[in-house]
C-alpha cells in the first residue's frame, strides 16, 4: 500500500481540515498523521495517509484541488519515499532558546550552525516582534545531538554564535522541562 | 513538544532566580575499613575515598553543564568515626580528621562530614575520645565536619553530652580565636539527627545506610520568593492559603530538577540513589536568602510577629510540595535558617528583630534550628549547654530534627561583628539573657527520659 504526504497552505479560516479530511475519506484513504500550525494568519497542515490500490495520485491530486482550490488553499502531494535517505543516529534531547533583538540573518546563522554539527532540529518555534523586548523576540530550538558530537565543544560554538549575533543563549537539557512542567 | 511558555518560565527559574542543585553529597561507608591498627584504618579509608570520589567533581560538573544547572558543592559524607574507628584514642582521632581533610582535599570537594558520634543514651570508648579530639580537629584542618547526636524521641537527652559539648565548643572556639572562632562553625549538635543529611555541617552518613549513596541537597530560597513576587504583582488579592499553593508548586519544580540530576549522577558514579533534601539553604548572596521570603510575604522584616506562622507555612509547603515530586524524600527537608549565611536574616539580627529565643521559637516549626549563630566570647560552657539543651527539648518532644551551630567568638561582645568568610558569611553578636544563669540545672547531668512521644509501638 501506498502513502502520500499532502500538505496544505493558505489563509486560516475554520473548515480547512474539515474540506481536506472529506476528500481523504471519500476517496477512501486512511490517515496516519495529521499536524497543523498557524503562524500569524496562516494555516499549515501537513497529513499522511495510505492510498488504496485502485487510487491514482493524480486523481486524488485532482479531487483535492477541485475542494481546496475556491478557499484559496494550495495543495501539494507527494509519494512518500523508502526511509534511509537519513536514518537518526543515537543521539539526546536539548532544547536551545535565544533572546533578543531581531536582526536578519537570525534563524539562518545558528542553523548552519546546528547543520555543521549535525544537529536535527524536530521542532522549532521563533517569533520576532521587533523592538527590545526580550520576551518578543524569541527562538526556542528542540533539537537532537548526535551521541557522536562532542557536547562541550557544541555548547561552545553556540555559545560564541549566540553572542555574535547578540542573542541571550542558552541549552539545556530537554528532560529538565519535562521535569520541571510534568508530572 | 514543549509549550513556549513552559520554555521561558523554566528558563527565567534557571537564569535569573538562582536555581541550582546545592549538594551532590556521596556518602562512604567506612566499616569495612575499621582495623585496631591507626595506620591501617587511614589507608583503608584513604583508599575507599580516593576509588569511590574520584570523579565524584568531574561527574557533577559534566552533569551540571549538560542540563544547564550548576551543581554548587559536591561533598562528601562517611560513616561516624566514633564508630567506625571506635577503638581508638583522641590522639588518633585527629591523626584521622588530618587524614580526611587530606582525602577531601585531593578529590576536590570542599567539605567532609562525620568527624562525628552518637550518644543520646550513652558513650563508647571511641565517641568521648571523638569529642576529646574534636577541638583540635576542627582548628587543624580546613575541611571537615563534626556532628554530635545527643539527643533522641527514643532515648531522651544525655545532658552529660550536652554539657561535654559545650565545653567542647568553648574549647573549639579558644583553638580558632583567630578567625573568630570559626571552628564552632563546623560543629553541630543534633536531637534525631537524620541519617542521609546532605548539607553541611551535619552530613554524615548513617549506620544503616548503602556502602555508598548519593544524596541530594536540592535549594532555591530565590526561586521561591521571586514565584511569590510575581504572583503577588500580577494578583495582589492572593491569600495566604493561594501564596502557599505557590510555595508548593515551586518546591514540586525544584525538587524535580533535583532528582533528575542526582539520579544521572549516581547513575555516572555508579553507586546507588538515596534522597533528596529539599531544605531551602541560603548563602550570603543578594537574592538567595531566606528572609527575603518572609518580605515578600507582608512582614517588614523576618523576626517581627508572625514571622513564626509565616515560617511554618513555608515549611509545611515545601514539605508538601517536595513530597509529591519524589518518593525518596530526607534529610532535613525543611528551611534553614542560618543567621550569618544569609544577609537578610544576618542584618535582622543585627537590627535587633532577631532575639535567641525567637529564633528557637522559629525553630519549633522549620527544620534544622539555631544555625550559625554568633555569641559573645565570654558565654560560659554551661550556658551554651543550656542553649543546646533548650533546643535538643524542641525535637525530642516534637519528633523532629534539630540542630545547635552556635559560635562563641572569642574576644568579642554582643554587637560586635564575627567574621567567618564564604559561605559562613557574617553576622552580628546577639546577647543571651540570664547570662550564667544555668549552670546549676547544666551540671546535674544524666539522661532526661525519653517522652511519652517515645512509646509509639
Amino acid at each position: 500500500m501506498k502513502k502520500i504526504i499532502v500538505s496544505v497552505l493558505g489563509h486560516d479560516r475554520p473548515g480547512i481540515i474539515a474540506a481536506v479530511s472529506d476528500v481523504l475519506f471519500r476517496t477512501g484513504c486512511n490517515i496516519e498523521d495529521v499536524s497543523q500550525t498557524i503562524l500569524q494568519t496562516e494555516f499549515a497542515g501537513i497529513f499522511i495517509a495510505s492510498l488504496p490500490d485502485s487510487l491514482q495520485i493524480q486523481n486524488l491530486h485532482a479531487s483535492l484541488c477541485e475542494k481546496l482550490g475556491p478557499m484559496g488553499l494550495s495543495v501539494l502531494l507527494r509519494e512518500m519515499g523508502e526511509t534511509g535517505l537519513w536514518d537518526a543516529p543515537p543521539s539526546d534531547p536539548f532544547v536551545i532558546t535565544t533572546l533578543g533583538p531581531d536582526r536578519l540573518g537570525l534563524v539562518a546563522r545558528i542553523t548552519e550552525l546546528l547543520a555543521g554539527y549535525g544537529v536535527n532540529i524536530s521542532n522549532l518555534k521563533a517569533v520576532f516582534r521587533g523592538g527590545e523586548n526580550p520576551q518578543a523576540n524569541v527562538m526556542i530550538y528542540e533539537i537532537d545531538i548526535p551521541a557522536t558530537v562532542d557536547q562541550h565543544a557544541f555548547r561552545e560554538s553556540l555559545y560564541e554564535r549566540g553572542a555574535q549575533l547578540g542573542l541571550d543563549i542558552s541549552l539545556q537539557h530537554r528532560d529538565i522541562f519535562e521535569a520541571v512542567h510534568r508530572i | 513538544m514543549l509549550s513556549h511558555r513552559e520554555v521561558l518560565a523554566t528558563l527565567e527559574m534557571l537564569k535569573n532566580e538562582h536555581l541550582d542543585v546545592r549538594t551532590v553529597t556521596l556518602g562512604i561507608s567506612l566499616f569495612d575499613c575499621a582495623s585496631d591498627d591507626p595506620s591501617r584504618f587511614i589507608e583503608n579509608m584513604r583508599t575507599k575515598i580516593g576509588r569511590l570520589a574520584a570523579n565524584l567533581v568531574s561527574v557533577c560538573d559534566n552533569v551540571g553543564e549538560r542540563f544547564g544547572i550548576p551543581i554548587v558543592n559536591k561533598r562528601i559524607a562517611v560513616s561516624p568515626i566514633a564508630v567506625a574507628a571506635c577503638p581508638f584514642g583522641p590522639e588518633e582521632m585527629v591523626r584521622i580528621a588530618g587524614a580526611m581533610d587530606r582525602c577531601a582535599r585531593d578529590v576536590g570537594v570542599d567539605f567532609i562530614g562525620g568527624f562525628g558520634a552518637l550518644v543520646e543514651k550513652g558513650f563508647t570508648k571511641g565517641d568521648r575520645a571523638l569529642i576529646e579530639a574534636i577541638p583540635e580537629a576542627l582548628a587543624t584542618t580546613e575541611r571537615v565536619c563534626s556532628s554530635v547526636n545527643v539527643a533522641s524521641t527514643r532515648a531522651g537527652i544525655n545532658m552529660d553530652a550536652v554539657y561535654l559539648m559545650g565545653k567542647t565548643i568553648k574549647r573549639t572556639a579558644e583553638m580558632t580565636r583567630d578567625r573568630d572562632g570559626i571552628g564552632c562553625a563546623k560543629i553541630c549538635v543534633f536531637a534525631n539527627i537524620p541519617e542521609d543529611v546532605p548539607f553541611m555541617a551535619g552530613a554524615y552518613l548513617g549506620v544503616g545506610e548503602p556502602d555508598s549513596v548519593i544524596n541530594m541537597g536540592v535549594s532555591g530560597p530565590g526561586v521561591v520568593k521571586k514565584a511569590i513576587d510575581r504572583a503577588r504583582a500580577s494578583n495582589p488579592r492572593l491569600d495566604l492559603g493561594e501564596l502557599s499553593e505557590i510555595i508548593k508548586r515551586t518546591a514540586f519544580k525544584v525538587t524535580k530538577v533535583g532528582e533528575l540530576i542526582g539520579r544521572h549522577v549516581a547513575k555516572e558514579l555508579e553507586v546507588t540513589f538515596g534522597v533528596v533534601d529539599l531544605s531551602l539553604a541560603p548563602t550570603p548572596n543578594v537574592g538567595d536568602s531566606v528572609g527575603e521570603i518572609f518580605q515578600s510575604l507582608g512582614l517588614s522584616r523576618i523576626g517581627v510577629p508572625g514571622t513564626t506562622a509565616a515560617l511554618a507555612m513555608i515549611n509545611d509547603a515545601v514539605k508538601k510540595g517536595g513530597a509529591f515530586a519524589s518518593s525518596y524524600v530526607g534529610g532535613l527537608s525543611g528551611a534553614f535558617i542560618p543567621v550569618s549565611e544569609d544577609l537578610n536574616i544576618a542584618e535582622s539580627a543585627r537590627l535587633g528583630f532577631l532575639s535567641i529565643e525567637k529564633l528557637e521559637a522559629m525553630t519549633s516549626v522549620c527544620s534544622v534550628g539555631l544555625d550559625m549563630i554568633a555569641l559573645a566570647g565570654d558565654t560560659s560552657a554551661e550556658t551554651l549547654s543550656a542553649i543546646i539543651a533548650d533546643e535538643m527539648a524542641i525535637g525530642v518532644i516534637n519528633k523532629k530534627t534539630t540542630a545547635a551551630r552556635l559560635i562563641p567568638v572569642p574576644g568579642k561582645k554582643a554587637g560586635e561583628k564575627a567574621k567567618f568568610g564564604g559561605l559562613l558569611g557574617e553576622a552580628a553578636i546577639i546577647p543571651v539573657p540570664g547570662l550564667d544563669g544555668s549552670g546549676g540545672f547544666i551540671t546535674l547531668g544524666g539522661r532526661i527520659p525519653a517522652p511519652t512521644q517515645s512509646l509509639t509501638n
